[in-house]
């Protein structure tokens, strides 16, 4: 009874099995001659993962990123891994198969990277982290990241010449980021040498931490307002908590331009769109800017290099520059912030 | 599969209703796949590329094993992707040379892979116990459980070691996730265990049966609740199982890991033809889907599509797969009363 | 007329009818033929029903009755042949087309909706809007819900939801519902399978005074009685064809059973032995400890102070009218539901625990809902049989089934039960008819092998010829030494089975009947209210 009925379904797999093992075969074949076309050609061929598109910052990042390939004739991989680690491993790995000649990474955190970085390794291929450093590891890696302590330290000092115009006393606070970053660290530490190297006339009156939070930076900056209201100078570790800055001083009769009486000598660090306007609109006096382009620059010569034979430094310092009113118009096509704020309008 | 054909009911009628059932037909779609793939992309055809696809498929597999004993009872875990961050947390909180409870003991990684089995069993027991004793909606109970995981495993790594992810685990344990040889046949062996317990065991079919209709089960003598119990810690271990690779594999312990999989679990697990109402479903299915997807993310993203379109076209996919569920159901209780006068 | 019957044995179709109605049929299907996946269901099948007559469709299942009428209805289309409504052609396309012609369609699965009212469901194809715009006037609905449930002589208050009626309130609604669209041809499929007789009487008074409106009635029913009492006109459907078609006041019950299945029926109900004798004081030891004892069991609201005894062998009937705590009964033996006082034992022992603990102390549990409750209408008759006995068929100690003495045991048992030799074994139940359907169950409980069966409206929808199979089983069953109790509002059933019938009247044992002493009225007088028992015992 059942015989017949199962007879031409087994036959139904078994043809499907004898297909997949032809197309298998056939593949295999092609398998062995075949390679990346790329590589054939002559072009070099960069996989970028990045692991979130999210901010202006890392698109501002990837459209650098593919203008300079563009420019020198690299075909790039794209790959966003939406903060999940495991992706961006598999993504590593598919870029190693298609036998890419380098790899550009932004990775989710300093320890989930390592298994990547020893991926490429083990395939000999160069690894080059942005803007992000891993962890402690002995596995072979490039990092370009700005040198947030001394980009910091050149801001705040400028900062403190401006706030000492006025007042040679001056009352400063800083609104610290999420500690467990490195880069909230080395802005804190840079911060801490520019006032240190003004000898005894920066009081610090606040050191609010916001762990990279709006809502933190909103009620910490309130709280320190209201025990000192002359405070002359206000830092905040990125320039995405402006806008919590702007809050409190508005509510509070502060938010002047710079040269108008009352005036809180502002800065800050990132130069994104929002410092950009800022400045431009007078309030803010001065931004650490990561140089986007020259880190996208150097990432890629790094690669080269490598696939030169040239061994790349395990460390490029991105030594970024500070935007002040004074120079702002001769860095602006250097600030990734003004263009993203051109685009916008 | 033969166990498949011998056991689970199929629509009298062949054609079209058929086409879109079981086994053959996702082993069809598979090879549809990959041939196309193949043959548009030289790239994806590489031995590299497609042993690539297959082992990053590992974690998928085992969630949406665990997955299929949880649907086929006709419930939801909508926990397990949550679990493995917190499984992988407490075998950080174990393993960890830096702030581990037995950092660098010789007996690190037997008590702490044995901390990680027992987490996650024992989180997906709880869900069960509400589940079937507590007669809580399975879907409540699973998101409050992934709430509740997912805060846990960020309390704890900050409570012990004020940081968000535990490093330096043992070498030892980090060879569980050495691409390949190892998590591969770790993975693929305990997928087929819990295919033979849903197909063939006595627990599997008590499993299909109370899917299918719970009253009928529970008058038949079937001790539903312990059952509905066990598929919960099955779903349970075997995201403990998916947190031991992904922790491995990342030589990082996170309670991050795992969350972005949630989709992905039920998706495969529908994709393979296994029924959101219940009764229907085997891990051969499930493993048939969960190939899908990761040939399907694999070949969207040699095409160069960006992740966002790539993300789209998944979700696309997973949309038709509970649509063609809905239809299956549709096809079966509509012939059922023309049917009824078919055969008797 | 048509003479297109070929295995008729003799009587012509009705000839047009007289004075009562008009010449042209109101319905007539004219050479209809449908078939599924090849397989023919129905064979050049013509007919007419009139209006102001009452049409009865009879046939085992599968005979074709619900596709006939499926297709009329709008469901099926047909594949040849041609419909008339009234003399004009007639072809639906929808359920909805049909609708729209005046047909009305009573399930024999009720399509009502449990957690809206009853006001609610009268109107689901045309709540009564307030004067154009898109707001339901509640008041006009339930004015117009009252008074067709007057019609139907259902007094309810309209805003009652459904799930508070019982399952023959609810078949009431459902025909107030086809009378609410101003139907002209009713169809009743199996309207009366879960009717007690009192509900069962107020239906046929209703349909008599629907026909006599002027409406073609189509009554498809199992039970022959009903069909012969109620129907001016009946057709026999055998294998999708008609095989006799005539006057109701032709046929004998006798012929149109042997009309439906093809050949004589001798004996719907197995002969009994000797019945057996109680367990008295003075021979305690001739039928050993009874099977069942139950000693004052009560439940507030739901049965009061039940206590009876089931011996070794007997067939124990347990008669009442719906509502009268017969099912609930059933299932505080079973251990689903709990009782607040009274002891239960069984073989001697206290019983204790749920079903699953039963099942092992050797109960079995046939319910009244075989779609809900019963069957895992899904899964393949191998698995459905082998739901309470898998256990059996496992090697230890990994538990895994053991697929070849699963196969063997289930062709032992399937040939035992005698289910239709067309269900596969690994085909959904689902797709099986209600006869076949109630094999599996009772399959499945065979292999159990036990010691105490509870069968609770055990042929509800089942046909002729599957009901005499599963007496003999059961008969069989009871033979081999267990103790069954039937529950049944079916009477014939219960005189024809049992050897000794008790009487169930709101939630309290009302009487008891040896198998000598059975008898209609008796029984009927036990199970009605005092009061409407003084009125029927005139009659009968």
């Amino acid at each position: 009874m059942t015989a017949h009925r199962i007879m031409p379904r087994t036959r139904f797999l078994f043809v499907l099995a004898a297909g997949a093992a032809v197309v298998l075969a056939a593949c295999g074949g092609a398998g062995e001659s075949g390679t990346a076309g790329d590589a054939r050609s002559g072009r070099l061929t960069i996989g970028v993962a990045f692991e979130t598109l999210q901010t202006e910052f890392w698109v501002a990042a990837w459209n650098a990123l593919q203008a300079r390939a563009a420019e020198r004739q690299i075909t790039l991989l794209e790959a966003v891994s939406d903060g999940d680690p495991a992706k961006q491993l598999d993504q590593v790995r598919t870029f190693l198969t298609r036998r890419a000649d380098g790899i550009i990474l932004v990775p989710k955190d300093g320890k989930t990277v390592i298994p990547m970085i020893k991926a490429a390794n083990a395939a000999g291929v160069p690894i080059v982290l942005l803007n992000r450093p891993a962890d402690a590891t002995d596995a072979a890696h490039t990092v370009v990241a700005p040198d947030n302590a001394t980009i910091t330290r050149d801001t705040v000092a400028y900062l403190i010449q401006q706030a000492r115009r006025s007042n040679p006393r001056v009352k400063a606070a800083i609104l610290v980021g999420d500690l467990s970053d490195v880069n909230a660290v080395g802005r804190r530490d840079g911060f801490e040498a520019a006032v240190a190297d003004a000898g005894g006339s920066v009081d610090v009156v606040a050191r609010i931490p916001t762990d990279w939070n709006q809502e933190k930076a909103l009620a910490g900056l309130q709280t320190a307002l209201q025990a000192h209201p002359d405070i002359g100078l206000i830092f905040s570790s990125s320039d995405f908590m402006f806008p919590s800055v702007k809050s409190v001083l508005s509510a509070a009769g502060r938010w002047k331009k710079a040269g108008e009486p009352g005036h809180v000598v502002l800065g800050g660090f990132d130069g994104d769109a929002t410092a950009w306007r800022l400045m431009v609109d007078g309030y803010v006096d001065a931004t650490g800017v990561q140089d986007v382009f020259f880190e996208v620059d150097a990432a890629l010569r790094a690669i080269l290099d490598a696939t030169q034979g040239r061994i790349p430094p395990p460390r490029i310092a991105d030594p970024g520059f500070v935007l002040t009113q004074a120079n702002r118009a001769s860095l602006e096509a250097r600030t990734w912030g003004a263009i993203v704020a051109k685009q916008g309008q | 599969m033969t166990s498949d054909e011998s056991w689970i009911a199929r629509a009298k009628h062949r054609g079209p209703r058929t086409l879109a059932d079981g086994s053959a037909f996702m082993l069809a779609v598979n090879v549809a796949a990959f041939a196309a793939f193949a043959i548009a992309l030289p790239d994806f055809r590489s031995p590299a590329n497609l042993a690539t696809v297959l082992v990053s498929s590992l974690p998928l597999l085992l969630l949406a094993t665990g997955q299929t004993f949880v649907l086929v009872s006709a419930g939801i875990d909508l926990s397990s992707p949550a679990l493995v961050g917190l499984v992988s947390v407490c075998g950080g909180l174990v393993m960890s040379a830096d702030v581990g409870w037995l950092a660098n003991h010789p007996a690190a990684v037997p008590v702490g892979l044995l901390a990680m089995l027992a987490t996650g069993t024992a989180a997906g027991a709880a869900n069960g116990f509400c589940v079937a004793r507590l007669q809580m909606p399975p879907f409540m109970v699973t998101l409050t459980t992934a709430m509740f995981a997912g805060g846990l495993a960020v309390w704890l790594v900050h409570a012990v070691a004020q940081t968000e992810t535990l490093f330096n685990l043992p070498e030892v344990f980090l060879a569980l996730g050495r691409h390949g040889w190892v998590d591969g046949p770790l993975a693929v062996g305990a997928a087929f265990v819990a295919h033979v317990i849903l197909a063939r065991s006595l627990v599997g079919r008590w499993l299909h049966a109370l899917g299918y209709n719970a009253r009928a089960a529970y008058l038949s003598g079937v001790p539903t609740s312990r059952v509905i119990v066990c598929a919960y810690a099955l779903s349970g271990l075997f995201a403990a199982l998916a947190a031991v690779l992904l922790t491995a594999r990342l030589e990082t312990a996170s309670p991050s890991h795992g969350r972005p999989l949630l989709l992905d679990v039920i998706g495969a697990a529908v994709i393979g033809g296994t029924s959101l109402a219940g009764g229907r479903g085997s891990v051969l299915w499930t493993a048939w889907g969960v190939l899908f997807l990761a040939m399907l993310g694999n070949g969207l993203t040699l095409l160069n599509l960006s992740d966002f379109v790539i993300t789209i076209i998944k979700g696309l996919v997973i949309l038709t797969a509970a649509l063609l569920d809905q239809w299956r159901r549709h096809w079966r209780t509509t012939s059922a009363s023309v049917a009824d006068t078919v055969i008797a | 007329m048509s003479t297109d019957l070929p295995r008729s044995p003799s009587p012509a179709a009705p000839s047009a009818p007289d004075a009562r109605g008009p010449a042209v049929p109101a319905v007539s299907w004219e050479s209809v033929s449908r078939s599924f996946s090849g397989v023919p269901v129905l064979r050049r099948v013509t007919l007419q029903a009139y209006a102001g007559r009452v049409l009865a469709l009879v046939g085992e299942n599968g005979a074709g009755k619900s596709t006939l009428m499926n297709i009329l209805g709008g469901h099926v289309p047909a594949e040849s042949g041609a419909l008339r409504l009234g003399g004009l052609p007639y072809a639906p396309r929808t359920p909805h087309d049909a609708r729209a012609a005046g047909i009305a369609f009573v399930h024999q699965e009720l399509n009502l909706f449990a957690n809206l009212t009853v006001a609610e469901n009268l109107h689901l194809h045309d709540f009564p809007r307030r004067a154009g715009l898109p707001w339901i006037d509640r008041a006009a609905m339930r004015a117009r819900a009252a008074a067709l449930l007057g019609q139907v002589g259902l007094h309810l208050a309209p805003d009652t939801p459904l799930d508070r009626l019982s399952t023959g309130e609810r078949q009431l609604v459902e025909i107030a519902r086809a009378l609410g669209t101003a139907a002209r041809v009713l169809i009743l499929d199996e309207p009366t399978t879960s009717l007690s007789t009192r509900e069962r009487e107020r239906l046929f008074t209703l349909l008599a005074t629907l026909r006599d409106r002027g409406l073609a009635l189509v009554y498809i029913s199992h039970d022959l009685e009903d069909v012969l009492r109620l129907a001016d006109d009946v057709a026999v459907l055998r294998d999708g064809e008609v095989v006799a078609h005539g006057r109701a006041a032709d046929f004998t019950g006798h012929r149109l059973v042997s009309l439906m299945i093809g050949r004589q029926v001798t004996q719907l109900y197995p002969a009994r032995r000797d019945p057996p004798e109680r367990a008295s004081a003075d021979r305690p030891d001739e039928l050993g400890v009874p099977r069942l004892e139950v000693r004052g069991v009560s439940e507030p609201g739901i049965v009061r102070d039940i206590t009876f005894t089931l011996h070794r062998g007997e067939l124990l009937g347990l008669f009442g009218l719906m509502g009268a705590g017969r099912s609930e009964l059933a299932r505080i033996l079973f251990g689903v539901y709990s009782a607040a006082s009274g002891a239960i034992r069984m073989d001697g022992r206290p019983l204790a625990g749920g079903p699953r603990a039963r099942v092992r102390r050797g109960m079995a549990f046939v319910t009244d809902d075989r779609r809900h409750d019963g069957l895992c209408l899904d899964a393949s008759v191998t698995d459905n049989i082998m739901l309470a006995t898998l256990a059996a068929c496992c090697r230890t100690p990994a538990r895994l089934v053991h697929a070849e003495r699963v196969r063997a045991t289930v062709r032992r048992i399937r040939e035992a039960v005698r289910l239709s030799r067309a269900a596969e074994e690994r085909q959904a139940v689902r797709t099986l008819s209600g006869g076949n359907q109630q094999k599996v169950v009772l399959a499945r409980w065979l292999l159990a092998k036990p010691q105490v069966l509870i069968l609770d409206e055990p042929t509800r929808g089942v046909d002729v010829g599957a009901r005499a199979e599963i007496y003999r089983l059961v008969r069989d069953l009871a033979d081999s030494g267990a103790g069954i109790l039937v529950i049944s509002s079916e009477i014939e059933e219960l005189i024809g089975l049992c050897d000794r019938i008790l009487v169930m009247r709101q939630g309290e044992l009302s009487g008891e009947l040896a198998r000598d002493a059975f008898d209609r009225a008796r029984l009927l007088a036990a199970a009605l209210p005092a009061t409407a028992a003084a009125a029927t015992g005139a009659h009968s």
